[in-house]
């Protein structure tokens, strides 16, 4: 299977090119309100190469990157670049406007949570700690070093994504001023209207079904659709994976504070905001306020859908 | 959970921040731009028909996004009628005098005109509420609510459509159910069917002073995406309705059975029109639009049959012309074809006797077209202006003429023009 | 010969359901998202017509429910 796809659709002035690239495990979609194709090849290729660049540097399955370095340095500083600077700054802003709800190193709670649809749940003991190991507090960052104690880790997954969107939009912008909607695996932004003057119609779908349609996954087969002119729009809770036992059952969204999953999560929440990344942040927050996810969403004045 | 920040704040801190992350984009260049949360229609309508019925008639309707998939459409109408509707009796050739509906007055109709009972002034209020919500995967509710009021009759209603999209959003099936409690309050009490009209001062024979209607309805509604320019929708409806279904005002002229002219005794001249107290009708409905590079076409056709002998046939054909700028030109052309009622009569014969009579030329056999133009003005990308112009013409048919009656124009053409203006706009 | 077309029509959406129709992604729905390509773009006028229509001939109904009574018939 070749890795990059570009296919055009031809109709009047609604006409589009669409790039299509596998990246962070996702499958990627670049839509150029263009018939130039040669235009649409070179926009397509800035965004798989950007794509693939961030999440070479910042997947945590890899031993050659930025992150393996931070949490693999057993307590010793660790002198960061300036990207990967700006992203903990902005990670530790939303430690502190989520009173530490939204925590980048919440991931080692995955070594006692797995959520394979068992039983098997965690005991309080092992809880408490793994407790011991999480907690942006615990951690000194002071621009650019950060050092991170034995046994924690850090992860940028949970924005990763949402900002490689508005970074490829970014990017995109510097090169030709077309109207272009970024869709990394249901993530997406626009840039602004097409040249018929309206916006990208796009739709917010059931994330359980994105394994059926993997081209166009989440917004392939939505409940709504409205047009975007410009903004992001993004997803938490991509899976239906839980525990269950004496009857309850436990959702995968754990809260990082007491290491337990938070009650009555939604099963998934999409936001749509200026970017990606504060769509993507936002929903996040979302989920972890639980039953309270609507109350938090409209208290924001954002546009969302939550499914439970 | 406490949060240390004051929610909205939240919202600004990250954005002011994320700005700076993604290298100082300027904010409002980056806002979000979605479809909006408001649409507001308006439209005031005209309608005239020659020498009969005026009716102006503003609406306001608003819709609200209220998040999460929810909308709720809330709809104002008022309706000011006056002039003069035709009361069922045929022309003669002497002048003729009616009573009032009110039993307190007479009008009198020249030789050879049709009757008008010219006493029609009416206002209607009437207020539509839907709320829409998803109740599933692809399911949508919309539950409605309608009530309107009139000095002679009142309309109260409840309604619910659900929505199921399958086949990737590809096809949409609708059930709608609707009830409506009506009550009809006639004007002088509601007069007993097939009774004589009595000459002042006499008092007609009622059966009190309202009386009820019920209507229901089920539609069952299909529709398809057949490619990205057309859309194809069928909708089956039933619809039931009971209890007084006549019209209180109209009557018929008792004639000779065979010169056709009406019975000399005053008293005995006109009755007062009577219809089954039961109807249930059926209809399809077919409709398909078209996207040209730009121009659309809509076409529909329904077909519709009751238990009275109603049959017709309606053919709706509309062509949008898109102009620059936004701007539109759409021809219409309606062309709507029934045939009469069973108990539809143009005049009653005097010794015959009948079980259920109407002399409204609305059950006759009857052919509306209508030829219209529409201009749509874009005054921005979400708001719009319009301007409609319509002429409409009726000809119904007698269903049978009797000796003198030849000499008579017994159910003339009705000519109207429709005129409305509208205003549209999303924010 | 009337029941034959009813019937044809009735079948219609089973036999177009059985065709493969691809389905349109969001972003290909830019034409049928428009506002002249909905199922009812003026629902005023519809309203209205339908008004006109139902006080002046003697069939209505058909395309939805919850219009709401009114005595000019």
């Amino acid at each position: 299977m070749p890795d990059f796809f570009l296919y055009r659709r031809d109709e009047g002035t609604h006409s589009y090119h669409a790039g299509r690239f596998e990246a962070m495990a996702s499958p990627c979609e670049v839509l150029i309100d263009s018939e130039d194709g040669a235009l649409a090849d070179k926009l397509s290729h800035i965004a798989q190469a950007e794509a693939r660049r961030i999440e070479h540097k910042f997947s945590r399955y890899r031993d050659d990157n930025i992150i393996h370095r931070i949490n693999h340095a057993r307590g010793k500083p660790v002198e960061v670049d300036e990207e990967t600077a700006d992203l903990l700054d902005y990670a530790a802003l939303c430690y502190d406007i989520s009173d530490g709800m939204f925590d980048i190193t919440s991931g080692a709670l995955r070594r006692v949570w797995h959520f394979d649809g068992s039983d098997h749940i965690p005991s309080r003991k092992a809880v408490r700690n793994i407790l011991r190991h999480i907690g942006w507090r615990k951690i000194r960052w002071q621009r650019p070093r950060i050092t991170v104690p034995g046994g924690m880790e850090i992860d940028l997954g949970g924005i990763g994504k949402e900002y490689a969107v508005d970074r490829v939009l970014r990017l995109i912008g510097e090169v030709s001023p077309v109207s272009v909607l970024v869709n990394f695996g249901g993530d997406l932004a626009a840039s602004g209207p097409r040249r018929h003057g309206r916006g990208w119609i796009v739709g917010v779908e059931d994330p359980g079904n994105i394994q059926q349609h993997p081209a166009t996954v989440k917004l392939a087969h939505s409940r709504e659709e409205f047009e975007l002119l410009r903004g992001g729009i993004a997803t938490s809770g991509d899976t239906r994976r839980f525990l269950q036992k004496d009857g309850i059952r436990y959702g995968h969204i754990l809260d990082p504070r007491t290491g337990w999953p938070v009650p009555d999560a939604p099963h998934s929440v999409t936001v749509a905001a200026g970017t990606c990344t504060e769509a993507g942040i936002l929903a996040t927050l979302a989920m972890l306020h639980g039953a309270g996810a609507e109350a938090f969403l409209r208290e924001q004045g954002v546009r969302f859908w939550c499914q439970r | 959970m406490q949060l240390k920040k004051k929610p909205a704040a939240i919202r600004q801190t990250l954005a002011v921040a994320t700005a700076s992350l993604l290298g100082g984009v300027a904010q409002n260049a980056n806002a979000l731009e979605t479809s909006s949360d408001w649409e507001i229609d308006s439209a005031l309508l005209f309608y005239a028909e020659s020498d009969r019925i005026v009716l102006a008639e503003p609406v306001v309707r608003v819709r609200k996004d209220m998040g999460n998939d929810r909308f709720l459409t809330v709809k104002l109408v008022i309706d000011a009628l006056t002039g003069s509707s035709a009361n069922g009796a045929i022309p003669t050739a002497s002048p003729q005098t009616f009573t009032t509906p009110s039993g307190n007055g007479t009008y009198t109709t020249q030789a050879n005109e049709v009757p008008l009972d010219p006493g029609f002034r009416d206002t209607r209020g009437a207020v539509n509420a839907d709320w829409e919500l998803p109740l599933g995967e692809n399911l949508t509710g919309i539950f409605g609510f309608n009530f309107s009021n009139e000095f002679d009759y009142q309309s109260v209603g409840l309604s619910a459509t659900l929505n199921w999209e399958t086949s990737h959003k590809m096809t949409t099936w609708t059930l709608g159910v609707g009830f409506n409690a009506d009550t009809v309050k006639p004007v002088g009490g509601v007069p007993v069917g097939l009774t004589n009209m009595p000459v002042l001062p006499a008092i007609k024979a009622t059966e009190g002073a309202d009386h009820a209607k019920d209507v229901q309805d089920l539609v069952l509604g299909w529709s398809r995406v057949l490619s990205r320019r057309d859309l194809l929708q069928l909708s089956l409806g039933y619809g039931n309705e009971s209890g007084y279904l006549s019209d209180p005002y109209k009557i018929l002229t008792v004639v000779d059975g065979a010169t056709g002219a009406p019975v000399a005794d005053p008293a005995q001249r006109y009755r007062y029109e009577k219809r089954p107290r039961d109807r249930t009708r059926q209809s399809l409905l077919v409709r398909w639009s078209h996207q040209f590079e730009n121009d659309v076409l809509r076409l529909s056709y329904r077909y519709y049959t009751d238990d009275w002998g109603v049959d017709s046939h309606t053919l709706d054909v509309r062509y949008r012309f898109e102009l620059a700028d936004g701007d539109y030109l759409e021809p219409h052309l309606r062309y709507y074809t029934q045939g009469a009622a069973d108990f539809y009569h143009t005049s009653l014969i005097d010794g015959q006797s009948y079980d259920f009579a109407s002399a409204d030329y609305r059950l006759a056999d009857m052919v509306t077209t209508t030829l219209g133009l529409k201009y749509g003005w874009a005054l921005s990308d979400r708001s719009e202006f319009s301007v409609r112009a319509e002429l409409m013409k009726q000809s119904a048919d007698p269903s049978q003429v009797i000796g003198v009656q030849s000499q008579q124009d017994l159910v003339p053409d009705v000519d109207a023009v429709i005129l409305q203006f509208g205003y549209t706009l999303q924010f | 010969m009337k029941r034959l077309i009813l019937a044809i029509l009735m079948a219609t959406p089973f036999l177009l359901s059985a065709c493969a129709i691809e389905p349109l992604a969001p972003w290909d729905r830019d034409i049928l998202a428009q506002r002249k390509m909905q199922a009812d773009p003026y629902p005023l006028d519809t309203a209205l017509d339908e008004h006109i229509y139902f006080s002046k001939e003697a069939s209505h109904g058909g395309a939805g429910v919850g219009g709401g009574g009114c005595g000019c018939n």
